[in-house]
C-alpha cells in the first residue's frame, strides 16, 4: 500500500497540518478513518485521507485524492441521508448521519459519518473535515432486534386474534345455550299452566306448587343472565321480585323491602332460590287466612361471614316453624339449605314472625 | 288520541305454539280478547289491516327466520297506536330506545309475573299513569314511561 507516502500529502497541505506537527501525526496515525476535502476546488474533492480511511474503504490514497466522497455511495445508500449531508455542506453546518457505504470491492458497511467545516480567521470555509466509524455490527444488532420484535409482535397479534375468535365463539355459544334454556323453561311453565286448566281443584293445588317452583327456578335463571356479572347472585333482589310476584295473587298484601348488597355464590343460586320460594309460599298462605291483608317485609344484607335474608310478616297470630309445611316442602328446605351451607330460623316478632335465612360465605 | 278501554284487543306474535296458547289463556283470564296469533313476520303481514290491536306481544326470535324487531317496525307502520311489548328470552337484543316499542317482558316469565305485567300495562294504556307498582317482570321503554309523567 502506498499510504505510507501520505507524509508527502500532509506536507503539501498548508496551514497547521504540516509535517512534524504532532496534531497532523495524530490524524495520520489514529484508528479513526478521517478525510479532508477542499470546497475551493471543483466538486469539493478529497485532499487528504488517513491510513484508517484507506483500510476501511479499500481505496488507496491515489484513488481517493481528487475524487468526491460520493464514490462511497451505492444503490442502497439512502438518498435522504445523502441529501442531508449535501444540504449541511452547502449551508456550512456540522452534520452527523448513519450511511450505508460501499467499499472498493463492492461490500457494504454502515458508516457513522460526521462532517464539520474548518474555517480560517475570516470565517471562510477552507476545508471540510470528515470522520467515519464502521458501525455495521451495531446496525446489524439493531435490525436483528427490530426483526425479532416484529416477529414476536406478529405472533402476539396472531395469537390474540385466535383467542378473540375463540372467546367470541364461546360467548355466542353461551348466549345460544342461555337462550335455549330460557325458552325451554318458558315452555315447561306454559305446559304446566295449560295442564292446570284441565285439572280438578284437589290436584290443581299440588301442580300449582310445582309450577311455582319451576317459576322460581326460571326467575333465578332470568336474573342471573340479566345481570352483568354471571358469577354472583343477589338473593335479596331475587326475594323481592318473587314476593312481588306472589303479591299479585294475594291482592292487598303490602310488600316492603330493605335491600343491601346480599350476594351468594351462583352455584347455590338455584337451591337458595327454591328455598326462598318455599318460605314465601308459607308466608303468603298465612296472609290468605287473615281477615284483612297484612304486609310482608323483605330485607337482606351481607356481612363478612354471611349473607342474611330476612322475611317478616305481620298480621298473623299463628307461628310458623319448619313443621308448618308439607313434607316435600320441609325436605326441600332442609336439604337445599344444607347444600348451600345455609340455616333457616323462625322467630316471633311483634305482631308477626321473622324467618331468617343465613348463608355462610364460601372460602 | 283516544285511549283503549278494557277489554283490550291483543295480538300475539310467538313461534312456540304452546307458549302462544299459554299467553292467550292468561290474557283471556284477565278479561281481554286475543284478536290474532302469528308465528312469523309473514303471518303478521297477512293479518287483516282492519283488525287493529290495542296491544301486541312480540317475541324476538320468530318462525321462518324472521325477527320480532321487523314485526315491531311493521306494526308501527300499519297500526301506529298499538302498544308493542316484546316477550323475549333475549332482552339484550332490544335496542336502548326499544326501536319505538313500549316495553319488554323477559322470558321465562312466571304466571304471577305475566299477570302483574298485564295489569300494569292495562293501567298504563287505559288510565295512565298506572296505579299498581311496576312489577319486576315488566320494563317500560323510556319513551312510554315518559308519557305517564306530569
Amino acid at each position: 500500500m502506498e499510504q505510507q507516502d501520505d507524509w508527502r500529502l500532509t506536507e503539501a497541505l498548508p496551514h497547521q497540518l504540516g509535517r512534524g506537527d504532532p496534531f497532523a501525526a495524530a490524524v495520520r496515525a489514529t484508528r479513526m478513518p478521517m478525510i479532508v476535502t477542499d470546497p475551493a476546488q471543483d466538486d469539493n474533492p478529497i485532499v487528504f485521507a488517513n491510513a484508517a480511511f484507506q483500510r476501511l474503504t479499500g481505496y488507496s490514497r491515489e484513488e481517493l485524492i481528487g475524487r468526491n466522497c460520493r464514490i462511497l455511495q451505492g444503490p442502497k445508500t439512502s438518498r435522504e441521508s445523502v441529501n442531508k449531508v449535501r444540504a449541511a455542506v452547502m449551508a456550512g453546518d456540522d452534520v452527523s448521519v448513519d450511511l450505508l457505504n460501499y467499499r472498493k470491492d463492492g461490500s457494504t458497511f454502515w458508516n457513522a459519518l460526521y462532517i464539520s467545516p474548518v474555517r480560517d480567521e475570516d470565517g471562510t470555509i477552507r476545508y471540510f473535515f470528515a470522520s467515519q466509524m464502521d458501525i455495521t455490527s451495531r446496525i446489524d444488532a439493531h435490525s436483528r432486534i427490530a426483526r425479532q420484535k416484529d416477529e414476536v409482535e406478529q405472533e402476539v397479534r396472531r395469537r390474540t386474534a385466535d383467542l378473540e375468535a375463540a372467546l367470541e365463539a364461546q360467548t355466542l355459544l353461551l348466549h345460544e345455550v342461555d337462550h335455549r334454556v330460557k325458552n325451554n323453561m318458558t315452555m315447561i311453565g306454559s305446559i304446566l299452566r295449560l295442564q292446570l286448566r284441565e285439572m280438578n281443584p284437589e290436584g290443581a293445588g299440588q301442580l300449582r306448587a310445582t309450577m311455582q317452583r319451576i317459576d322460581a327456578l326460571g326467575t333465578v335463571h332470568r336474573r342471573l343472565y340479566q345481570s352483568e356479572d354471571v358469577t354472583r347472585f343477589d338473593i335479596g333482589a331475587f326475594a323481592a321480585t318473587l314476593a312481588s310476584d306472589f303479591a299479585q295473587a294475594s291482592p292487598g298484601v303490602r310488600i316492603l323491602t330493605d335491600l343491601r348488597r346480599a350476594e351468594v355464590s351462583v352455584g347455590h343460586a338455584s337451591a337458595l332460590g327454591l328455598v326462598v320460594n318455599e318460605l314465601l309460599t308459607l308466608m303468603f298462605q298465612r296472609q290468605k287466612d287473615l281477615p284483612a291483608p297484612g304486609e310482608v317485609r323483605v330485607s337482606a344484607h351481607g356481612t363478612p361471614a354471611a349473607t342474611v335474608l330476612m322475611l317478616e310478616d305481620r298480621g298473623s297470630r299463628s307461628l310458623l316453624d319448619s313443621d308448618s309445611t308439607g313434607p316435600l316442602s320441609r325436605s326441600l328446605i332442609q336439604r337445599l339449605t344444607a347444600q348451600a351451607n345455609a340455616t333457616v330460623t323462625f322467630d316471633p316478632i311483634e305482631g308477626g314472625q321473622r324467618v331468617t335465612l343465613t348463608i355462610g360465605r364460601e372460602e | 288520541m283516544t285511549r283503549a278501554t278494557p277489554p283490550l284487543d291483543v295480538l300475539i306474535v310467538e313461534d312456540e305454539p304452546l307458549i302462544a296458547m299459554d299467553i292467550q289463556f292468561m290474557i283471556e283470564d284477565a278479561g281481554h280478547t286475543v284478536l290474532n296469533t302469528a308465528a312469523s313476520l309473514r303471518e303478521v303481514t297477512a293479518l287483516p289491516e282492519a283488525e287493529v290491536p290495542d296491544v301486541a306481544f312480540v317475541d324476538i326470535q320468530l318462525a321462518e327466520g324472521s325477527s320480532g324487531l321487523d314485526v315491531n317496525t311493521l306494526i308501527q307502520e300499519r297500526w301506529p297506536n298499538t302498544i308493542i311489548v316484546f316477550v323475549t328470552a333475549n332482552p339484550k337484543k332490544i335496542p336502548e330506545d326499544f326501536a319505538g316499542a313500549h316495553g319488554v317482558i323477559a322470558k321465562p316469565f312466571s304466571s304471577h309475573g305475566f299477570t302483574a305485567a298485564l295489569q300494569y300495562l292495562q293501567e298504563g294504556v287505559s288510565e295512565p299513569p298506572p296505579v299498581s307498582p311496576q312489577p319486576g317482570s315488566f320494563v317500560a321503554s323510556p319513551r312510554f314511561a315518559e308519557t305517564w309523567k306530569g
